[in-house]
């Protein structure tokens, strides 16, 4: 009779333990995690070379107080130097007192020397974690990247807020700009083409002067000044490595092929005058002929009359039209902005049109054939059709 | 069984000694023909006036036999009946039909002269709709049955008394709509009423717990409602319906759990309406529920729920409280269910002065000095609105609320979803009178799904909820 | 309480799917590379047309035990029986540890302790000691849930997919020969639904309707495996969790936060369920054998899980070298226990 009794209430005994633990639980409050007071929120991290070590820039989120109504985000950036950048963000740690959460982070910038070295012998530490998403932004920067991430932006609180709206999808949309996201970059590093590319990122003072070149040491003055940020050059990765470094029209270019532009400009000649064209609608095309040698590049625009050099008559201004001549000139101007972004990656030894990638789905056979000479023994057939809106 | 005798002083004795009670009183009196006459009656519960002008006056001036046939036609009531058994009798007295013993007769006649205090009929403060009839039962059975009977001019409406309470015998009205409702239904309901052993049944809220499945349980097995046009629409479904004297909320079975998220308004608006009202109200139940739980649990555990500047901003403003997240919301929601308590129990000038100071004192106040943050105010503030989109799972919810509090701030979200899953799995699993708590969900019953969260036009609505198993399944051509 | 066959249908449909979309995407790249969906579809096939046996097997309305026991006697038919919990419980091994990761990795932070997966055990003991028809409405519930989590997911993933990354077919080599033996670990429906027989009537059709929802449940998964790789490509294989990995690269999450969550959750509560269900068969199928004394369900239920915690707490941190061992040395139990005698169970006579 007891034995029954008691097994009849043990579910009622199961349910008061279960609930004293967890009452026990919710009020120590102590399962070893990392609640939101005891958390460094990182924004952005960027990676430098120092000697043998590297050095890390964390730009970390300071929470305002709530009397604060003013909005927008307070950053404090922490340096560490470690062996590995697994070392450097543990010492996030051990320097501040606060757990590092990398949840955040949307934006690991590199360094010029970093970048020229295999970049996933360090990236890999991200793409292991499973606590940081990479879906971050990559970037390239001139420089050093804690220059960069230290630099105070004109047009956001935080500099890593301020690049990240560079690389958004209407920054993408003008053709200036090619981001990348680390999961990207490593499909591109681990694929066949073994090639990739990054933004690569430049600081101007506010008044719209270059900052000296990397070489010379700023003044205190020069340092203090707020800056702003531009991507329009695009560093070019082969086997993790950077290898070379497209110019604001090669970008261009390479956006074309991509088929990504729909609001960009770009100057062909008129009557021998610069004029600027906007694009309006962009379908790019990479292939390979039957023999792997050759490839076509082809890329279709529609653009429209954005502005010129001269005085034009009301009736001009009136129209969108643009007149034969100037689209050839466009034609002229872009082939030559294909042809010199193909010879730049080509010396780089960057599959950056993903040729071998192309092969490679399309032919295992030809792919093993010509695996090896791919992208420098193609021959490029570049085509561009541009046609205005009437 | 003491009977009463034809020795009229015996059989008020022996009546008077089964009712001791001061307030019961005897009134004597005599026919114009001889005949004499004791009234035995509760003075609280008998309308004097109503026994004087029906029974006392022409029994005065009568002259003929004394026979209980012959003096029956004599009372001028509607309602009298005859009686033998002294506590048959007695009864009768307490509850308020007096006793009419005659010199002679070993019969005594039961006169239905009841003293009724009833409040007016009003709309229920539970139910109140825009649309729709206003009227609410009351506390008096035969008005609430008047009620029902006004809206079923038939034959097929069944309305059986019985008594509930072993002291209080409470009068307990089972409806149902004979050859609509499932007699197995009927027949276990009429069981269950039978197999109560209690001393009184104050309420209906009472006779919930012995027709539950699961009396112990969390969860609401027994529907209510505390107007006529909905306990009258539930019948035609094929429920069954109780009304309890001295109760103005009537019980229906069987309950489903779709039933709360209706209102009768949904039946007077457009189906599209009506569908996205009852969507809503679901929404905001969840939201009343889990809100809580998933903002502790998103900052003890996973800061990714919250979009980087919202969590800024949350970091901003809890920077300086003194309580951990999760005993900063415990702490709002008691204060909230203090002041929920409060106010609908304080009296109703002081109830004004209670939300200002619930509302200016405490929650400005506590902001300003750093006790919690204004993110945990706000968020328990939509979740206490939330909790009353759905007024008649309040119960129930708050008390969820609660535990997915708990298991969030220990174990986070993923407690959470493992107390959804208990909670599913129990809810699936709860059955009463046979039917299913959670059809036409699961198990799911197509047809039934026209009238559940979503609601079609009534030309879609032809046939009785399948998941009732009425006899009779059409409810239109 | 009998399960009905709609309820049937959904667990084939809705239910069973969900196992394979947590380790095995990730593990399946591991060998098949791009022709990840290979084994996969193999594998649907197979049990496909194996659940359509089990449920023939269901015209005879009596429960596994009763039919063993009807040919081959009481002592075969228990032995049987409580060698197939073992299977049961043994397949349900990796789905728990693989959930436990999966849990630590989506819904923290930070590395929890491993004591923050315990009250999953309580849940798990508390399903596992009722009987096993209860499951059915649940399956009514947790079916709209894995469609719309999942059609949720792959909505808020498709964009970002590249599809012809899973070209060229055969790139592999025999790659995919080695995933499809390796990847039998996660195909074990069968014997669940052998355990669900007598538990439902049969009706004229249920078999092949049974094996088209399985394969409607597959084709979702495949679905879901070619947008995997289509996002991941050769990275894939860093990419454990994959259900709660694809939504996150839509435009619409960095204005609003990790709204593919939503969908995730919904799906981790179908795996909580599904987690827990070679355990409740296996549980089910010795309370058949020895019939059902007092709390002996309930005991077995506390028994069984307890000691899963302990082997979850064991392979926290070594659940790689147990999923090795489990596709390298036991993996052949699985064909044997998940496909033949599952089907073989039809030729058994059909009367005592």
């Amino acid at each position: 009779m007891k034995f029954r009794h008691f097994v009849k209430t043990i579910p009622m005994k199961l349910y008061i333990i279960v609930a004293a633990v967890l009452l026990f639980a919710f009020f120590s409050n102590d399962f070893g995690l990392v609640d939101i007071q005891k958390t460094a929120v990182i924004l952005a991290a960027g990676i430098d070379r120092s000697g043998e070590d590297f050095r890390l820039t964390a730009q970390l989120a300071v929470p305002k107080g709530s009397d604060r109504t003013t909005g927008g985000t307070s950053s404090v950036e922490i340096k560490t130097e470690g062996k590995t950048v697994s070392d450097c963000i543990t010492q996030i740690f051990t320097d501040t007192g606060w757990v590092p959460k990398l949840v955040f982070c949307n934006l690991i910038v590199l360094g010029e020397e970093a970048a020229k070295e295999d970049t996933i012998s360090y990236l890999n530490y991200f793409l292991r974690n499973e606590y940081m998403p990479d879906s971050c932004l990559l970037a390239v920067c001139e420089g050093t990247a804690e220059k960069l991430i230290t630099s105070q932006s004109a047009i956001d609180d935080a500099s890593s807020l301020a690049i990240a709206k560079l690389f958004s999808d209407a920054a993408e949309k003008s053709g200036y700009v090619m981001p990348n996201t680390l999961k990207d970059f490593a499909i591109g590093y681990y694929g066949v083409s073994k090639s990739s590319y990054l933004p690569y990122l430049r600081t101007m003072p506010q008044d719209g002067a270059q900052t000296p070149s990397s070489g010379t040491q700023p003044s205190p003055q020069e340092e203090e000044q707020q800056k702003i940020y531009t991507a329009k050059h695009t560093a070019l990765f082969s086997e993790g490595r950077m290898t070379a470094l497209l110019s604001p029209e090669e970008t261009l270019a390479f956006s074309l092929l991509k088929g990504k532009v729909s609001a960009g400009t770009f100057n062909a000649e008129a009557e021998g005058k610069p004029v600027t064209l906007t694009l309006l609608e962009d379908e790019g095309k990479i292939s390979l002929q039957k023999d792997p040698t050759k490839a076509k590049l082809s890329v279709s625009v529609m653009v429209r009359f954005c502005c010129s050099g001269t005085t034009a008559p009301i009736e001009e201004i009136s129209s969108d039209e643009v007149t034969k001549e100037t689209l050839k000139s466009a034609e002229e101007v872009l082939k030559g902005y294909l042809s010199s972004m193909w010879e730049k990656a080509t010396e780089g030894g960057c599959d950056l049109l993903g040729l071998r990638k192309s092969l490679y789905r399309s032919s295992l056979k030809k792919y093993a054939e010509y695996k090896n000479m791919l992208p420098h023994a193609v021959t490029p057939q570049i085509e561009v059709n541009v046609a205005s809106m009437k | 069984m003491k009977q009463i005798t034809g020795d009229l002083k015996k059989s008020v004795d022996a009546l008077k000694k089964l009712l001791p009670a001061e307030d019961i009183l005897t009134f004597p009196f005599s026919s114009e023909g001889g005949i004499a006459f004791t009234c035995v009656f509760a003075d609280p519960v008998t309308d004097k006036e109503l026994l004087g002008e029906q029974v006392v006056r022409p029994l005065s001036r009568y002259t003929g036999a004394a026979t209980s046939s012959e003096v029956k036609k004599h009372i001028v009531s509607p309602e009298v009946r005859t009686g033998t058994e002294l506590r048959t009798l007695a009864d009768e007295v307490l509850a308020g039909n007096p006793v009419l013993l005659f010199e002679g007769m070993d019969e005594a006649l039961i006169l239905g002269t009841k003293k009724v205090f009833v409040r007016a009929i009003a709309e229920p403060s539970t139910d109140v709709t825009v649309r729709g009839p206003r009227e609410g039962f009351i506390e008096d059975l035969k008005i609430n049955t008047s009620l029902i009977r006004r809206r079923f001019k038939t034959e097929e409406l069944m309305i059986e008394t019985s008594e509930v309470g072993r002291r209080s015998k409470t009068a307990v009205a089972l409806c149902y709509l004979e050859g609509t409702a499932k007699r197995d239904v009927i027949e276990e309901v009429k069981g269950r009423l039978e197999e109560i052993d209690v001393d009184i049944i104050p309420d209906s809220s009472y006779l919930t717990h012995f027709l539950s499945s699961r009396p112990f349980s969390l969860v609401k097995q027994v529907g209510t409602t505390e107007k006529p046009d909905i306990f009258c629409a539930k019948l035609a479904e094929g429920r069954v319906g109780l009304i309890v004297d001295g109760s103005p909320i009537a019980l229906t079975l069987p309950y489903l759990l779709t039933e709360d998220f209706q209102s009768s308004e949904d039946y007077f608006v457009s189906a599209y309406r009506a569908t996205f009202t009852r969507l809503l109200r679901l929404f905001a139940l969840l939201v009343a529920i889990y809100l809580p739980a998933f903002y502790v649990a998103a900052q003890l555990f996973r800061l990714q729920l919250f979009p980087i500047k919202l969590l800024l901003t949350i970091a901003g403003a809890i920077r300086d409280i003194p309580f951990s997240p999760s005993l900063e919301m415990l702490l709002v929601l008691l204060v909230l269910e203090v002041l929920n308590e409060a106010s609908i129990r304080m009296p109703k000038y002081v109830g004004m002065a209670l939300s200002v100071v619930g509302a200016l004192v405490l929650g400005e106040t506590a902001v300003s000095a750093g006790f919690v943050s204004t993110p945990a105010i706000i968020i328990i503030a939509f979740s206490g609105i939330g909790l009353y989109a759905v007024p008649n799972l309040i119960e129930q919810t708050g008390v969820l609320r609660l535990a997915m509090l708990l298991v969030a701030g220990s174990v986070g979200t993923y407690g959470i979803v493992l107390l959804t899953g208990f909670v599913l799995f129990y809810l699936v699993t709860c059955e009463n009178f046979g039917t299913p708590l959670v059809a036409p969900f699961s198990p799911i019953v197509g047809h039934d799904l026209k009238d559940s969260i979503l609601k079609y036009n009534y030309g879609s609505l032809k046939t009785r909820p399948k998941t009732l198993k009425s006899p009779n399944r059409r409810r239109q051509k | 309480m009998k399960l009905s066959r709609r309820q049937i249908y959904l667990f084939l449909a809705c239910v069973a799917p969900i196992g394979k979309l947590v380790v095995l995407p990730t593990e399946l790249v591991r060998e098949a590379k791009n022709d990840l969906l290979l084994p996969v579809a193999i594998h649907f096939l197979v049990q496909a047309a194996v659940i359509f046996c089990v449920l023939l097997l269901g015209r005879r309305e009596r429960g596994l035990y009763e039919i063993l026991e009807g040919t081959f006697g009481r002592v075969f038919a228990k032995i049987c029986m409580v060698t197939l919990s073992l299977f049961l419980l043994l397949a349900g091994l990796v789905p728990l540890i693989e959930q436990q990761l999966f849990v630590q990795g989506v819904f923290y932070d930070t590395l929890p302790s491993v004591i923050a997966y315990a009250p999953f055990f309580v849940f798990a003991a508390y399903l596992a000691s009722k009987p096993l028809a209860h499951m059915g409405r649940v399956w009514d519930i947790l079916a709209p849930l894995f469609a719309v989590g999942l059609l949720g997911i792959l909505l808020l993933s498709v964009g970002s997919a590249d599809y012809a990354a899973l070209l060229p077919i055969g790139a592999s080599g025999t790659g995919f020969l080695k995933s499809t033996l390796s990847a039998s670990v996660w195909f074990f429906d069968a014997p669940l639904l052998l355990l669900l027989l007598g538990k439902f009537e049969y009706r004229e059709g249920m078999a092949w309707k049974g094996a088209l929802c399985y394969l409607g449940g597959g084709l979702a998964v495949l679905f879901f495996l070619a947008t995997f790789y289509g996002i991941f490509e050769e990275t894939a294989i860093n990419q454990i969790f994959a259900f709660s990995k694809t939504a996150k690269y839509f435009s619409g999450i960095t204005v609003l936060g990790r709204i593919d969550y939503i969908f995730v959750y919904a799906l981790a509560l179908v795996l909580a369920f599904y987690t827990v269900l070679p355990a409740q068969c296996a549980i089910d199928g010795v309370v058949q054998a020895f019939g059902s004394p007092r709390h002996l369900q309930t005991i077995l239920s506390a028994g069984i899980f307890l000691g899963y915690f302990v082997l979850s707490l064991v392979f926290d941190y070594s659940f790689f070298a147990l999923l090795k061992f489990m596709t390298k040395a036991l993996v052949y139990l699985f064909p044997v226990f998940a496909t033949l005698i599952p089907a073989l169970l039809l030729t058994l006579g059909r009367q005592p």
